[in-house]
């Protein structure tokens, strides 16, 4: 089953076109990595799917259906999450903005744990490390028992032990929860460590499909550029 | 009032719209022109007028790359203009027109006092209803969307609350001191609060303190009751910033 339906779409700022006639289609319970390099559109791909950015042209269904029809179903973690570091929310408030319904601590509080962020429950959110808030972000888009979560670069700034550990998660959160995983990565490592599946994006699409049949050396190099510092490894 | 404005003044110094303030208060000295011309509820027509003033700078915020200080900038020197003008064809001394600019609290009229209290109360509403919304976008404007909030409808309606509150706060500090109401409070409350639910709490807190204070101040020294609750204000707010900086050495 396809979750993620993606046809024809171009994407332009002012005129400079940044993703280019891109169709490709997501299988339902995979881990998709959108690779490319930096400025490749990967995350202009991302919010054009969640509707965050207006489309010039193409056609995007999540279920089979519009991104606003399937709001309660996704999750979406940002790469940068810029707040105003003065306002004084904790935690625990914070994650509770984003429940559908006032209160219910005790699931904020397994959200926490699952991360082991459930320490900082009543610290301010302008005192964590940048490795801590992408961990309370990541608590915070399982709270509404997503069918698909949007990461967007989700181990940017966490250390080698923490990316362990959001790499448990997300296969149990694929493998047990059935979530389908869509996340965006410049770095081709995370597709072996983590993706049967993958979107490789240069402004335009280069290649899509299963990592060990398209990641090819040729395509690498498209991708990256005639030089690769990247190697060809196989999918483990 | 000092309520509903410490309750609106959290998101509004947490948006950065710190300017709205002034500008809504400034803006609606065309709807008082208008009103005491044409010898009709003035109070009532600031209203319109001020509701005139949040729809433009939410259009216009939209349609064009300006940014809203700007924006807000054209339209309150506009329509402060057009008040002056209006006011120019209303001879005499107008003790009215006084009591808008300066606020007086003892010449709230039984027909303003019913307008204060409905609007009020369908302001707090929005307010209290929904705050978890309110806050998230304040917060948070992707989350927000993505849960499925409208963000462009609460904008609108979180500003022409905002331009209604701060009008009524008007009849209590005046045109030229009202936006303190809106700021200082919170921005108090901002110093101390360890959480979202504290900065509320002590907000309204302030809010009320410093009306109250302000007003014994001002009836005993026989002072101005507007100018008197902004000093009130302004003397806690300096203070903590003093104890807290103290601390800190």
């Amino acid at each position: 089953m396809k979750i993620v339906e993606v046809k024809n779409l171009t994407v332009s700022y002012d005129n400079n076109i940044v993703l280019s006639n891109i169709s490709f289609e997501i299988e339902a319970g995979s881990i998709c990595a959108i690779i490319g390099p930096n400025g490749s559109g990967k995350t202009t791909l991302l919010k054009a799917i969640l509707g965050l950015i207006e489309i010039k042209q193409g056609e995007i269904k999540i279920l089979g259906k519009n991104i606003k029809q399937v709001l309660d179903k996704i999750s979406y973690v940002p790469q940068r999450f810029s707040f105003d570091k003065t306002f004084p929310i904790t935690v625990e408030e914070f994650m509770a903005l984003s429940l559908a319904k006032d209160g219910s601590r005790k699931l904020i509080a397994e959200k926490l744990q699952e991360l082991e962020m459930h320490k900082t429950k009543n610290q301010l959110l302008s005192e964590l490390s940048g490795g801590q808030l992408q961990r309370v972000l990541i608590a915070r888009s399982l709270l509404n028992n997503p069918k698909i979560l949007f990461w967007d670069e989700p181990i940017s700034g966490i250390d080698i032990g923490g990316e362990r550990t959001f790499y448990q998660l997300a296969k149990h959160l694929n493998q047990d929860h059935k979530i389908t995983i869509v996340l965006v990565s410049h770095e081709l490592d995370v597709v072996y460590k983590f993706a049967n599946q993958v979107v490789c994006l240069n402004k335009k699409l280069i290649c899509q499909g299963l990592p060990e049949k398209v990641l090819t050396p040729d395509k690498i190099s498209e991708l990256y550029g005639p030089v690769s510092l990247y190697k060809h490894q196989h999918h483990t | 009032m000092a309520l509903l404005l410490a309750l609106l003044g959290i998101l509004v110094i947490l948006r950065k719209m710190s300017f709205w303030g002034d500008g809504i208060a400034h803006a609606s000295l065309a709807g008082i022109a208008f009103g005491l011309l044409l010898a009709f509820n003035p109070l009532l027509l600031a209203i319109v007028v001020a509701i005139i003033f949040a729809l433009l700078v939410y259009y216009l915020e939209r349609k064009t790359t300006l940014a809203s200080d700007a924006i807000i900038g054209v339209l309150f020197t506009a329509l402060m203009a057009l008040g002056i003008v209006i006011l120019n064809f209303k001879a005499g001394y107008q003790p009215d027109l006084m009591s808008y600019l300066f606020g007086n609290i003892l010449a709230i009229k039984t027909s303003e006092l019913y307008i204060m209290i409905i609007c009020t109360l369908f302001i707090l509403y929005f307010l209290l209803r929904y705050k978890q919304q309110l806050t998230l976008i304040t917060f948070d404007r992707e989350s927000a969307y993505l849960a499925g909030i409208n963000v462009n409808l609460f904008d609108l309606l979180f500003y022409i609350c905002l331009a209604v509150a701060v009008v009524l706060g008007t009849k209590i500090l005046g045109i030229i001191l009202v936006s303190a109401l809106l700021i200082i409070p919170p921005s108090i409350a901002k110093l101390m609060a360890k959480s979202f639910k504290l900065i509320n709490v002590l907000s309204v807190i302030f809010a009320e303190v410093i009306v109250i204070s302000g007003l014994i101040i001002s009836y005993y020294f026989n002072l101005p009751s507007g100018a008197v609750i902004v000093l009130t204000g302004v003397v806690i707010f300096l203070a903590l910033v003093v104890i807290k900086r103290l601390k800190f050495i």
